[in-house]
């Protein structure tokens, strides 16, 4: 059958080459040739092999944890103790074979990464089911990740490093269920973070065009978000609105700078920052968003609560060196009116804090809650035509929808927020709409005239 | 660069085998040289979607336990055991250093209000296998209700460690009582 390779047998044959080239029978030229065609089949051809290698690898970790964890009555607490271990040694005796022998193989190194990472979690609850540890199942999940991360790297696993990540939102959320009163100090998320972020600037360097390394970006990226989103509401300072302005656009930025598109279109990064700057800048247009809530921190403040102020501003800091560092060097294709998006929000922070009335805190108003909602009204506005003109001048109809879906989104909200009679409020619909229409056939037309 | 990943990966593998055998080492030291307390236990029963399924324990010793001065969370503090006249253990007082070794047990902060500190003890659920598990719930429950008060742990201390041993119902171990109710049945 065409295309249809047999694997072993391109093994054998790439292993013959340095045989045959010393032995004359084809030049260096033409063993590079041959190497360079089957490189690529095989690593073309196995991305399906990896998805079904890891699912079948996360499916055989579980069915051992729930083997295991069903029926062992009769078992002496020694006896439960060696099996705790026998699914952990067989991982890491595959772990050292794949490392020997079947290192170029991603789906050997995806699955047997993911078995490991099965097996250590096994292995740990047994054990603690076995002796009547206790501890919380966020203990377990932390104590687990730290476990596993360094096999990401031996192996090079780059759904193991997406695992991990997205197992760091499981810890967040297994602490934040855990207590009640109090919001835990989440500052640890980000040194966990931040011992998958090498492992992600490998695989950007060797290559940021696979999808390994898109796939990886955006995860981290979700991850970064529900990170700060734990950040600020441990931090309690009304800052959060500021923090996450700031994340998004430096994502935004980070999508243009660090994964540029000749093509015209935007990389899956860039357009996460760009759909978040739209979705908080929406957020940010209601008038409950500048209810200054003073949230009191229970006590004194402490390092970590500072260490979290510190990091809301953080990021807002980074989103404009960002977009400044390339201004001045006169180099930039993001938007403006995007960048601008944590200035503009730190400036209607300080006008809802202008005119905060001592008297009123108990109700979490101040008197400029409106003026700052209405400024955010305007920034959206002016952020959605300037996304919608970039996608007409760009001739991308995405962009130029996404800019109308913007507008619309503000002026829908609005609709709700506001006692307006129904026939303002039909008119502005039609408005919209015929906003849509407009652009498209406009888009459409730009189209068919450069086709022709 | 492989045998840079190679070292990794021996550091991993002696972690990822060293953290689960510190674990079950430290108890088998405590379950097989600390001393015995019983504790009286007081009733529920979540799952844990890991570690298949547990009843879950309240204690006597815990429940009564109250002292007027507020605990910070940071430090470390063992609750300093004695037995009380019915053979079940009780707190005498609480303590920054884990001595006497054999009944000092640390324990966490738990509520204050009315001017009253409670505490909180390291053990709280009983893990049981996913068959066993409602069975020993409704035996545990139906043997710590008022007037009805049939169930106690016996938990080995120390050196501040607790290790819960066995949880006993109509003074049977666990599956001993299970297996005595299956067979009446």
């Amino acid at each position: 059958m065409p295309g249809t390779i047999n694997r072993r047998a391109v093994r054998w044959l790439r292993g013959q080459l340095p045989e045959l080239v010393a032995a004359g029978a084809i030049s260096t030229e033409n063993a590079a040739a041959i190497e360079r065609h089957y490189g690529s089949v095989e690593s073309g051809g196995n991305f399906g092999f990896v998805i079904l290698a890891t699912v079948g690898a996360a499916l055989v970790g579980a069915g051992i944890i729930l083997l295991i964890a069903h029926n062992w009555d009769d078992l002496s607490r020694a006896a439960r103790t060696v099996m705790a271990f026998i699914p952990l040694l067989t991982a890491l005796a595959l772990i050292a074979f794949v490392l020997m022998r079947r290192d170029e193989s991603r789906p050997w190194r995806e699955a047997v990464a993911l078995f490991d990472f099965a097996a250590v979690a096994t292995a740990m609850s047994l054990i603690s089911q076995t002796y009547q540890i206790q501890g919380s199942f966020a203990e377990f999940v932390r104590v687990w990740l730290l476990l596993c991360i360094p096999i990401v790297y031996a192996l090079r696993a780059g759904v193991g490093a997406a695992v991990y990540v997205i197992g760091l939102i499981v810890w967040l959320s297994a602490r934040e269920m855990a207590f009640f009163v109090r919001t835990p100090n989440p500052m640890f998320f980000w040194f966990l973070f931040l011992l998958a972020v090498p492992y992600f600037l490998i695989r950007y360097l060797e290559n940021r065009n696979s999808r390994e390394t898109a796939a990886l970006a955006i995860v981290m990226t979700i991850v970064l978000v529900f990170g700060l989103g734990f950040t600020a509401d441990f931090a309690k300072s009304d800052l959060g609105g500021v923090a996450f302005a700031g994340l998004l656009t430096a994502i935004y930025l980070c999508g243009m700078k660090l994964f540029p598109r000749t093509d015209g279109r935007l990389h899956s990064v860039t357009l996460l920052g760009g759909i978040g700057i739209g979705v908080t800048a929406i957020i940010l247009s209601f008038e409950s968003s500048w209810h200054m809530a003073r949230e009191v921190f229970w006590g004194p403040r402490t390092a970590g609560a500072n260490a979290a102020l510190a990091l809301e501003f953080l990021f807002p800091i980074i989103a404009i060196g960002l977009a400044v560092f390339d201004i001045l060097r006169r180099r930039f294709q993001f938007s403006l009116v995007a960048a601008l998006f944590p200035i503009v929000t730190a400036i209607i922070w300080g006008v809802a804090n202008l005119c905060a009335i001592p008297d009123a805190q108990h109700l979490n108003v101040t008197n400029c809650s409106f003026a700052a909602a209405a400024l955010m009204n305007c920034y959206a506005l002016w952020l959605g035509i300037d996304i919608l003109t970039r996608g007409i001048r760009s001739n991308s109809a995405a962009r130029a929808n996404f800019g109308l879906l913007l507008i619309a989104a503000v002026a829908i909200s609005r609709f709700f927020d506001s006692e307006l009679s129904f026939v303002t409020r039909g008119l502005g619909f039609i408005v919209v709409g015929a906003g849509f229409l407009i652009a498209n056939i406009l888009m459409f037309k730009k189209r068919t005239t450069a086709a022709t | 660069m492989k045998t840079l990943r190679l070292g990794i990966f021996v550091l991993a593998a002696l972690a990822q085998l060293s953290v689960p055998a510190m674990m079950a080492w430290g108890r088998m030291q405590t379950l097989s040289h600390g001393r015995v307390w019983k504790f009286k236990t007081a009733p529920i029963d979540p799952e844990d979607a890991v570690r298949g399924r547990y009843v879950m324990l309240r204690f006597d010793a815990e429940d009564k336990y109250r002292q007027p001065e507020q605990l910070k969370s940071a430090d470390s503090i063992y609750a300093i055991l004695k037995e009380g006249a019915d053979g079940f253990a009780e707190i005498d007082h609480l303590s920054s250093s884990p001595t006497p070794a054999d009944s000092a047990m640390k324990v966490e902060p738990g509520g204050f209000w009315d001017e009253q500190q409670r505490v909180v003890f390291p053990f709280r659920y009983f893990w049981e296998t996913e068959k066993n598990a409602p069975a020993a719930e409704a035996a545990y429950r139906e043997n710590s209700r008022r007037g009805k008060e049939n169930a106690f742990v016996t938990v080995r201390v120390r050196n501040g460690d607790a290790a819960l041993e066995q949880l006993y119902i109509d003074d049977k171990p666990l599956t001993e009582y299970l297996r005595a109710q299956a067979t009446k049945k």
